[in-house]
């Protein structure tokens, strides 16, 4: 089969399993998940496929496949449906399609008691299709539209227990926080088009290689604005706000979504776009206050804040699954803060294993969380290791993962980003501290919730997980370990950045096993011993604080309002709470005002009353007497008669 | 002499006179059966001419050019024979309840429907006159043929002086253009056309005829009887009134002004424009106080005849075409209208807008197809009503190139559109908006009513999701326009 013909079954797959779940399917609750979970199935083997006939993991250097047809044609705006094909977009196709398979084939357990389980795939397979329409997208303008799909199929799933209130608030604060973001996203793509007249990847590439000030003086400001897409997307500050509160949304969409995924988009959106950020730093005159600031300094700063914010937050939280988000915005902070280091291959790289070890250990958390009947507070917890082995072992992977220990894949990929940083001093120890700190939230979470003695009755009487939702934590622990073996990285620096000549490019594909598992001390040893130092100081500190199994959390009683300020998220919640709601009521007044006064009074009802009047005038014609009418009949004729001849 | 031609017609009329032979020896509770054994033969030959609209092309002609089969006259047959076989559907059910003489009913639905055949091949001002007045008298009998009802009766009196007035307008009008002409052939007045397009004789004589039409189609300043009238006739008979009879005026305007007499058209542009605007402003503006369903779709009436006139006001094919296309969309949309009208009054007693209160509870299906018939009047998609104002107005842009004041018309007809939304959508607000009612009891509908329900909105959404096929078939039928 060609390839081109694989990667529409890939897009469509899911899209039409939605609808036939929607549609026809939604009584059958077998049939539904079954539908759901063969789309992305399919899709995984076609991913692997396209590999081998098209080599993703040997690429040649900027090729792409493009199957395209011609969407719309506005004036000289032409827009394609094209699915772009290349090492990028496939190793995004087997990361999505992978860990998605593994999250369905995990929610068909997780799920197994909900009463809208049919809904569930629905929504599960429109996501899928939106997310792979994202990956394979060849122009801004079909990106955006799945990026707003993403947005809705993200909205329906975190509300998808609408029936509580959390659920339904948490979906409408991300969907509008996101919005936010596609707002500016959008403004950054109107810009690029009206500046360079396309909005094809390719093309704005080659505009931009041939000429990197095409864009003139709006550079930075486009790249700024496209980055706001990420933004929203990848919750970055200052709209990090939604991410955490989505996980009211059950566990395997938050594994998916808000983990794995489509959070990761921004990210990917980073590196596909590159090219437009990568320019010399150029502002109109209004902001020359901002002259010689990149579009990448602000991208990695903003990255690096956001990975710092988050970790300390994720210090003080006592949620097993808010704990994990906070993770998950710590590091896209990070992989954000590598893409802003100019060294998208590193961000790439992280954001695949981040994909596998965080999808494991939300799984994992999910997991706990079915065992004791949805108490998701791990001072409620305690012991867990005993009760649930197979959840526990690889929940101590993805910390492991996470936490950067060597040889587990968070190893690599978090070296890649720390080196990529060692150029900037400031963000380099940011980033040491940071991973200092995710070390020690994580060890935090393993000695409250798994080690030590049951603080709870519901503990005690806590099962394993059914197989299904087991094998998925299986192989999700096998990649987390192995993923940093696989030449996921030389595959994304050949893509990402061929020019570069890498000094360590044997590690990858060309070394050997031990050279591979060496390869981060040999090429950039400040970094690697660092973040091993950080790793293990942190461990320590959590070691001392929580390995007594305390009954409440000792921190506070240390660190005074700090911790306070951590565990209320540094109350940007609150603060953005104040500032929209004098902004939103001030503008609300306005428009009230506007609407009551101008347009419902003046305009609408103005207009009503004169109509109105003309028609009850008008209606006096009409008296029901014949001889009038009569009489009105022919003075019309008359009428029509002498303006006419005469 | 090729009286063949004239079969379809021939088959009506004398499914009329068996009816009224049938009638005699039919026990008076089987005589709703001729109801239905007549709209069934009308909807076969309505299949018949829509498989001939295909046919279109060729130019048949009977007795010595009085009577002509083309396009045009294929296009309005089939759609009379619509229209009158949906209003004999709901003539069965009326009739069920009405407790009258059925058979007369009947009959005379289909000798106005024979009238209206021939009206769509009239080609001679003789024809002409005579298969119109076939419609308006047998439309005496039927706007009055509720003897008991006061409102029945009165409507039917205003119609008749009325149209007698433009009758005898007409008559003079043709006699004049005789005068000026020498002939009544349309033929021959074809081919004279230019040179009288400049007697002022003969212009008389045209304005007269036109002001004779214009009655039919409810227009400015003949509009005045259209509310009382539609508002005291029978729901049927007020059905084949808003669709049959002005459909008959607009296939003769249609085929003297632009088939006959082009050169007078293009002269008289501005004078069919204002009739157009000033219609359409009458009609939206009065129809915003009414109470009555019935009154107020005369309102509407009249404000579609002027939508109708602006496709004849644009003077080209595209504008006739669109005339053609809008009339079929409005077909389905007023009879389903009149269809919910004749239950409701029938089972109501009223008309009145607040009568319908709470009529989605009662019966969700005419509720429903009230609320569809509705939006389509107002020009929402995917209905019907959208589409046909859509190529009507399209057919003004076009024109707009050539002379500014086409963007004016335009510009009211939007107006008027707006207007419009205000009062249709008060009826969809009566149904499902006027706070609790009373208890009441469901309203069962009868497989007729259903069947004209389900047909009428079927056509309206076809027409308004799937348009190409009755949009081509229009083009094919204003082909031979002289446009």
């Amino acid at each position: 089969m060609r390839p081109e013909t694989l990667a529409w079954i890939i897009l469509l797959l899911p899209l039409a399993s939605a609808a036939a779940i929607t549609l026809l399917t939604r009584r059958q609750r077998r049939l539904s998940a079954a539908l759901s979970i063969g789309a992305v199935a399919v899709g995984f083997v076609a991913s692997l496929l396209l590999t081998r006939s098209f080599g993703a993991l040997a690429p040649r250097d900027g090729e792409f496949l493009l199957a395209s047809v011609r969407w719309l044609e506005v004036g000289p705006l032409t827009v394609d449906l094209g699915l772009r094909l290349d090492a990028l977009s496939n190793l995004m196709l087997m990361m999505v399609t992978g860990v998605g398979l593994m999250i369905h084939l995990y929610s068909r357990g997780y799920m197994a008691d909900d009463a809208s389980y049919s809904r569930f795939f629905a929504c599960l397979s429109l996501f899928m299709f939106s997310m792979l329409g994202i990956v394979l997208a060849s122009n801004f303008v079909m990106m955006f539209v799945f990026w707003e799909l993403v947005g809705v199929s993200s909205y329906l799933l975190i509300g998808f227990w609408h029936e509580r209130a959390s659920a339904a608030d948490a979906a409408k604060k991300a969907f509008l926080t996101n919005r936010l973001g596609d707002f500016g996203f959008l403004l950054g793509i109107i810009l690029v088009w009206g500046a360079l007249g396309t909005v094809d990847f390719a093309e704005i590439q080659r505009t931009l290689e041939s000429d990197p000030t095409a864009l003139g003086a709006l550079a930075t400001l486009g790249g700024v604005l496209v980055f706001m897409g990420t933004m929203g997307k990848s919750a970055q500050f200052p709209l990090h706000v939604w991410l955490p509160d989505a996980m009211e949304g059950p566990t395997p969409v938050s594994a998916l979504i808000h983990a794995a995924t489509m959070v990761a988009a921004g990210v990917y959106m980073l590196a596909r776009a590159f090219f437009l950020f990568d320019l010399p730093a150029a502002w109109p005159d209004c902001l020359s206050f901002l002259a010689g600031i990149s579009a990448l300094d602000i991208i990695a700063w903003i990255g690096g804040i956001t990975a710092l914010l988050a970790a300390l937050m994720a210090v003080q939280q006592s949620d097993i699954k808010r704990i994990l988000a906070y993770s998950t915005l710590s590091q896209l902070g990070f992989m954000v803060m590598a893409i802003g280091c100019a060294k998208p291959d590193a961000g790439m790289f992280h954001l695949i294993t981040h994909a596998f070890f965080k999808a494991l250990l939300f799984l994992g958390a999910g997991s706990v969380i079915h065992a004791l009947h949805h108490e998701q507070n791990i001072w409620k917890m305690g012991g867990l290791a005993a009760r649930l082995p197979v959840t526990t072992w690889t929940f101590v992977v993805g910390t492991l993962a996470l936490c950067g220990v060597p040889p587990f894949s968070g190893f690599y990929s978090k070296d890649g980003i720390l080196a990529a940083a060692e150029s900037r001093p400031l963000l380099f120890g940011l980033a040491i501290l940071v991973a200092g700190l995710t070390t020690f939230y994580m060890a935090r979470l393993y000695f409250v919730a798994f080690a030590g003695t049951p603080r709870d009755s519901h503990v005690a009487e806590a099962h394993e997980s059914p197989g299904v939702m087991l094998w998925p934590l299986r192989w999700l622990a096998i990649a987390s370990i192995l993923g940093g073996f696989w030449g996921i990285e030389h595959t994304l620096q050949t893509v990402l950045a061929p020019a570069a000549g890498h000094g360590a490019a044997g590690h990858g594909a060309a070394g050997g096993f031990f050279a591979t598992l060496l390869a981060p001390f040999g090429h950039a040893p400040l970094a690697a011993c660092l973040g091993l130092f950080a790793t293990g100081f942190g461990f320590a500190l959590a070691y001392s604080l929580y390995a007594s199994a305390p009954a409440q959390d000792p921190l506070p009683a240390r660190l005074g309002s700090l911790a306070r300020w951590m565990r209320d998220k540094f109350y940007f919640d609150e603060l953005y709470d104040v500032l929209v709601r004098v902004t939103h009521d001030a503008a609300a007044a306005v428009a009230d005002w506007v609407d009551r006064w101008l347009v419902a009074g003046l305009l609408v009802r103005g207009t009503l009353g004169g109509v109105d009047v003309c028609g009850r005038i008008l209606r006096l014609v009409q008296t029901g007497n014949l001889q009038t009418y009569a009489f009105l009949a022919a003075a019309g004729l008359v009428l029509v008669l002498w303006v006419m001849l005469l | 002499m090729n009286a063949s031609l004239l079969g379809p017609e021939l088959v009506i009329v004398g499914l009329g006179l068996a009816l009224l032979l049938l009638d005699l020896m039919v026990p008076p509770e089987r005589r709703r059966w001729l109801g239905c054994v007549a709209a069934a033969t009308v909807f076969a030959l309505c299949t018949y001419f829509i498989a001939q609209s295909g046919r279109t092309g060729e130019v048949q002609t009977a007795f010595g050019g009085m009577y002509v089969l083309d396009g045009l006259a294929v296009y309005f047959k089939a759609l009379f024979l619509l229209a009158g076989g949906v209003v004999l559907l709901l003539a069965v059910d009326w009739t069920d309840h009405a407790g009258h003489a059925v058979t007369e009913y009947f009959v005379l639905i289909l000798f106005a429907l024979a009238g209206m055949m021939l009206c769509a091949s009239a080609h001679d001002f003789a024809t002409l006159y005579v298969s119109l007045e076939l419609v308006t008298v047998t439309f005496y009998v039927l706007t009055s043929y509720q003897r008991d009802h006061v409102a029945s009766l009165e409507a039917g009196v205003k119609y008749l002086i009325l149209g007698a007035l433009s009758s005898a307008f007409l008559v003079y009008g043709i006699a004049l253009c005789y005068g000026a002409a020498g002939t009544m052939s349309f033929t021959e007045l074809a081919s004279q056309s230019p040179a009288l397009a400049g007697s002022k004789l003969f212009q008389l004589g045209m304005l007269l005829v036109l002001g004779g039409l214009a009655f039919k189609v409810a227009l400015f300043p003949f509009q005045v009887w259209a509310p009382d009238v539609y508002e005291g006739s029978p729901a049927p008979t007020t059905a084949f009134l808003a669709v049959g009879s002005k459909a008959a005026g607009l296939v003769l305007m249609v085929r003297l002004f632009g088939s006959v007499l082009p050169d007078l058209t293009l002269k008289w542009e501005p004078l069919l424009m204002v009739i157009s605007g000033v219609s359409i402003l009458y009609g939206s503006l009065c129809a915003i106080p009414q109470r009555s369903l019935k009154r107020l779709m005369g309102y509407s009436s009249i404000a579609n005849g002027g939508l109708l006139m602006m496709g004849l006001a644009a003077a080209s094919k595209a504008g006739s075409a669109a005339i053609l296309f809008y009339l079929a969309g409005y077909l389905f949309t007023v009879v389903c209208a009149f269809v919910v009208a004749s239950v409701v009054v029938q089972r109501l007693g009223t008309d009145d807008l607040t009568a319908l209160a709470g009529l989605h509870r009662r019966s969700p299906m005419l509720a429903a197809s009230l609320t569809l018939s509705m939006v389509s009047l107002a020009g929402v998609p995917p209905l019907a009503g959208f589409f046909g104002k859509f190529v009507l107005i399209r057919a003004l842009v076009e024109q707009g190139a050539s002379f500014p004041g086409w963007y004016v018309l335009i510009a009211v007809a939007l107006a008027g559109v707006v207007i419009s939304f205000s009062y249709y959508f008060r009826v969809i607000k009566a149904i499902y908006w006027s706070g609790e009612t009373a208890e009441a009891p469901p309203l069962v509908l009868s497989p007729l009513v259903q069947a004209a329900l389900v047909l009428c909105l079927a056509g309206m959404l076809a027409l308004g999701i799937l348009p190409s096929f009755v949009w081509e078939a229009a083009v094919a039928a204003v082909a031979g326009l002289r446009l």
